[in-house]
């Protein structure tokens, strides 16, 4: 028998049933590799174990690429130096209960680790989890704690610091609000057990397919601490397990770290990484032209134009999930018509949307949270394209004339260009909007139904940040269930819709995952509750001598073997 | 004199203590609040309500106030609701970061600008006047962040000869730390300049058109002599004034060109403070602001009556 055939063999009777299923989706060819490296890092299967198997299998080709790879130039690198980013201002105290922006992600990060690490192909690289297992139905998740790990403060990690890490972060009363949105209904207080100093199991309210990855560094505040440590002290001394430790910091300046010679794994090999806060884009920018700056975290496509067209920058871009969601209150005139929500999503313009507003660094949207970039979903559902007849004849059939809605929304990123040019579009049917745009406070609110313009509203615009995942998008954005739809500002209600979520959710293979998620692209698309136009790519930039640094879609980048050419 | 001061003491004390009350209330008119804030739009609102009541700012209005003012009297600042660090520390940090950009900034406007001002003066309606007041007064209609953009792209890009932030390194040497303000200090000296040259422009040409000039050319006196001895002393008056009132925009406005050139100052603290609606920030921040207004505005009355003997007899009596 072949020796490599041999080996897969091996392998595949050591594996289970779900890692057995996606082997043959793969050899079968319903699954490409990079579907193969994604699905299989989620489902705990490591990604030298997949690289083999792909190698020793064949089956699916790759479909173009559906990540553009998140990091700099690779290569030999000299030994040691000081790698300086820069950093948007972070907007609290470095407290992994409360941080809820970039700034403070990056801070997290820099120091702390979590159970696995999401790269920029949305695959899942184990850090202090070694791997990870579900049960039968997926709801279960058993994952393996990595021994002789130690915190920067000398103490061993062991499976309660994990315990209780994520206990914290899921209390009802102080727990993180940001790691709730993507854990609320999906793990519950309690229901974590460590029953060795190796294991930690989750018991999960329902079964979910996706539930590592909700437990990743996607979930940026899930930064394993110390069982005993008060959150609120962790801005003291960013005590973590990550390659490097904090030597100083300033608040509202920054932050200087030096390699952790005590590190499990590959020691990092710059000697330091300082962090340089900035209040806005322009001096970032001009950080890294004027070489104060080596890597430039995130930079939008408008405020960083110099850096696109710069010879001397290297440009990280990224596919993500990051979206503006432009809804439709389905029980308020004149949107309780489907035909008017149509109407209206035929009349934009998407392709002019991302070549205008982000030079073509964007993905088109479909009017479902199902971004391009998540394997799930299904490319076969035809792309909906400005179609500005059939708007105007579902605008008639719907009865509707004269149409004049008022559009609420905020002024930051490129939020108010998108209105405008959404009214004109909407101009073109007959369509009037009015433009209602305010400051962040004033259109989020209280952030609850009755008190925030942005769930009140009849018609408005909302930015969401990257998941890896569209679990968060699906359930908590367009969820008839008022415990779940917290964030619904459509108001919309389908119980088709809910059930089909509910299957996704549970889904633990990637085939029923896309079969549901063509189910739900389809149904939004006829109910078009809310306006997807794009998914924009996130940007960093790095000199031109760096390289090795990686940049994760969320906000994460990793420089542990970030270093700079002669 | 002595009652004088004292006089300016009391008003100063009452001005500050309704500056704190305004700005206490208007910081609850501004949209939002604190937890909110700090937890995002997204945030659960029990989550929200928790951290108001982790922060105090659930409790009644005067509560607040009143443990907030007994506080400021013990001389504690208290901690900054959305960093977590004592308030002094902030507000220290940055304000020594403005007073060093702002003495930079003073060190290089005042005299250029004074001396901008008396030479398009003595050369009335010449071109070099017109090169001067139109000069000054283009520069001075141009928004700040244009001119520092400039500045940046000539001196820190192209010319590569200056830092493209005025942050220096930690434990810099004082030459450094002046080179690194050098950009932001440049800036402005062009927004002031056409200002600040064209009131000691009019001041001085008052005094050349008055009297006792006349009397002391007609005297004999050189001209430079007459300039120096009787014009100047003048002239100056009016420009005092504006050099006091600018003095605080120096110390505490500056939130664009902090933001551009990256600097830790007053100006973006204050900024970030109201969007926050971190109130003990917000508070202390505007006392301080408040206090350099009063500082700066008696150093102007001072230097005016030391000027003027008149100013001077008339706060005797």
């Amino acid at each position: 028998m072949d020796e490599t055939q041999r080996r897969v063999d091996e392998i595949r009777k050591e594996s289970t049933e779900l890692e057995n299923h996606i082997i043959d989706q793969f050899i079968e060819g319903k699954m490409t590799r990079r579907d193969l490296m994604r699905r299989g890092t989620v489902v705990g299967m490591s990604i030298p174990l997949l690289s083999f198997i792909a190698a020793a299998c064949g089956g699916g080709n790759d479909s173009a690429s559906t990540g553009t790879g998140g990091g700099t130039a690779t290569g030999e690198v000299t030994a040691g130096g000081n790698v300086r980013v820069a950093l948007i201002q972070p907007t609290t105290a470095p407290n992994p209960l409360l941080v809820q922006d970039e700034g403070g992600a990056g801070l997290l990060g820099s120091t702390g680790e979590f159970l696995s690490f999401s790269n920029s192909d949305l695959e899942l690289e184990p850090r202090l989890a070694e791997k990870w297992e579900p049960n039968d139905d997926g709801s279960e998740w058993t994952f393996t704690i990595r021994q002789g790990v130690k915190f920067h403060s000398g103490a061993t990690l062991v499976a309660d610091d994990v315990v209780q890490t994520f206990e914290k972060l899921i209390n009802p009363k102080g727990g993180s609000a940001n790691a709730q949105s993507a854990l609320g209904g999906v793990l519950s207080p309690g229901n974590i057990e460590a029953p060795d100093d190796a294991t930690v199991v989750f018991h999960l309210d329902a079964p979910n397919g996706n539930f590592p990855t909700l437990v990743s560094s996607a979930n940026y505040n899930a930064i394993i601490i110390p069982a005993d440590l008060d959150p609120a002290d962790w801005g003291k001394t960013f005590e973590g397990t990550g390659p490097f430790k904090l030597q100083s910091f300033t608040p509202k300046q920054g932050a200087k770290f030096v390699r952790n010679d005590a590190y499990w794994g590959d020691k990092a090999n710059p000697d330091s990484m300082e962090l340089k806060f900035y209040d806005d884009e322009a001096p970032m920018v001009l950080g890294i032209q004027g070489d104060e700056v080596d890597f430039v975290e995130h930079f939008s496509v408008s405020g960083g134009k110099a850096l696109l067209d710069d010879p001397n920058v290297q440009v990280i871009a990224i596919r993500t999930a990051t979206h503006r969601q432009v809804h439709m209150r389905t029980d308020k005139d004149p949107f309780t018509d489907k035909r008017v929500r149509q109407a209206i999503a035929l009349s934009i313009d998407r392709a002019a949307l991302v070549d205008g507003l982000w030079e073509g660094k964007a993905d088109l949207g479909n009017d479902s949270p199902f971004a391009p970039v998540y394997p799930a979903t299904d490319t076969s559902v035809a792309q909906r394209e400005q179609d500005l007849e059939q708007a105007k004849q579902l605008l008639a059939d719907a009865g509707a004339s004269n149409v004049t809605v008022e559009l609420d929304t905020w002024n930051g990123f490129e939020i108010p260009d998108l209105a405008q040019l959404i009214k004109q579009n909407a101009a073109e049917i007959g369509v009037t909007l009015n433009l209602k745009i305010t400051d962040a406070a004033t259109y989020y609110g209280d952030g609850v139904f009755g008190k925030s313009r942005w769930l009140d509203s009849v018609m408005g615009i909302t930015d969401y940040g990257h998941r890896p995942v569209p679990n968060v998008y699906l359930t908590a954005s367009l969820s008839g269930d008022p415990k779940i739809g917290v964030w619904n500002s459509a108001h919309f209600k389908n119980d088709e819709y809910d059930s089909l979520v509910q299957q996704y959710v549970a889904a633990l293979d990637l085939d029923s995952q896309k079969g549901v998620a063509k189910q739900i692209q389809e149904l939004l698309l006829d109910e078009t509750p809310i306006i997807f136009p794009y998914f924009y790519n996130f940007l960093s930039a790095a000199k031109p001598n760096l390289k090795n640094a990686v940049s994760a879609a969320t906000g994460q980048f990793d420089l542990s073997k970030a270093g700079f050419t002669s | 004199m002595g009652r004088f001061l004292l006089k300016r003491l009391g008003l100063a004390l009452i001005t500050l203590f309704l500056l704190g009350v305004f700005v206490f209330i208007g910081a609850q008119v501004l949209p939002g609040n604190v937890a909110r804030r700090i937890l995002g739009p997204f945030a659960d609102q029990s989550a929200v309500e928790n951290l108001n009541h982790q922060l105090g700012t659930d409790r009644p209005l005067l509560t607040q106030y009143w443990d907030w003012i007994t506080s400021f009297f013990r001389g504690d600042l208290g901690d900054s609701l959305a960093y977590h660090v004592p308030v002094s520390s902030l507000i220290g940090d940055a304000l020594v970061n403005s007073l060093k950009l702002a003495a930079l900034a003073f060190v290089l406007v005042v005299p250029i600008a004074i001396l901008g001002g008396v030479i398009a003066a003595l050369k009335r309606d010449r071109a070099i006047d017109r090169v001067i007041t139109l000069g000054g007064l283009s520069l001075s209609v141009i928004p700040e962040f244009v001119t520092g953009i400039m500045l940046i792209l000539v001196f820190a890009l192209w010319l590569d000869v200056l830092p493209v932030s005025a942050n220096a390194p930690d434990n810099a040497d004082p030459l450094t730390q002046i080179k690194y303000l050098l950009l932001p200090a440049f800036t402005l000296v062009l927004v002031l300049f056409g200002y600040i040259a064209r009131i000691t422009r009019a001041g001085t040409i008052e005094s050349l058109d008055s009297d006792y000039t006349r009397t002391a050319i007609l005297k004999g006196l050189p001209r430079r002599t007459v300039v120096r001895r009787h014009v100047l002393r003048n002239s100056l008056l009016p420009t005092i004034a504006v050099v006091a009132t600018q003095t605080g925009y120096l110390i505490v406005g500056l939130v664009v060109i902090e933001t551009l050139f990256n600097y830790p100052g007053m100006g973006r603290l204050i900024f970030t403070a109201a969007t926050q609606k971190d109130f003990p920030l917000l508070e202390a921040a505007v006392l301080i602001v408040g206090i350099v207004f009063l500082i700066a505005n008696l150093a102007a009355d001072l230097a005016y009556s030391l000027l003027n003997p008149r100013i001077r007899y008339a706060a005797a009596e």
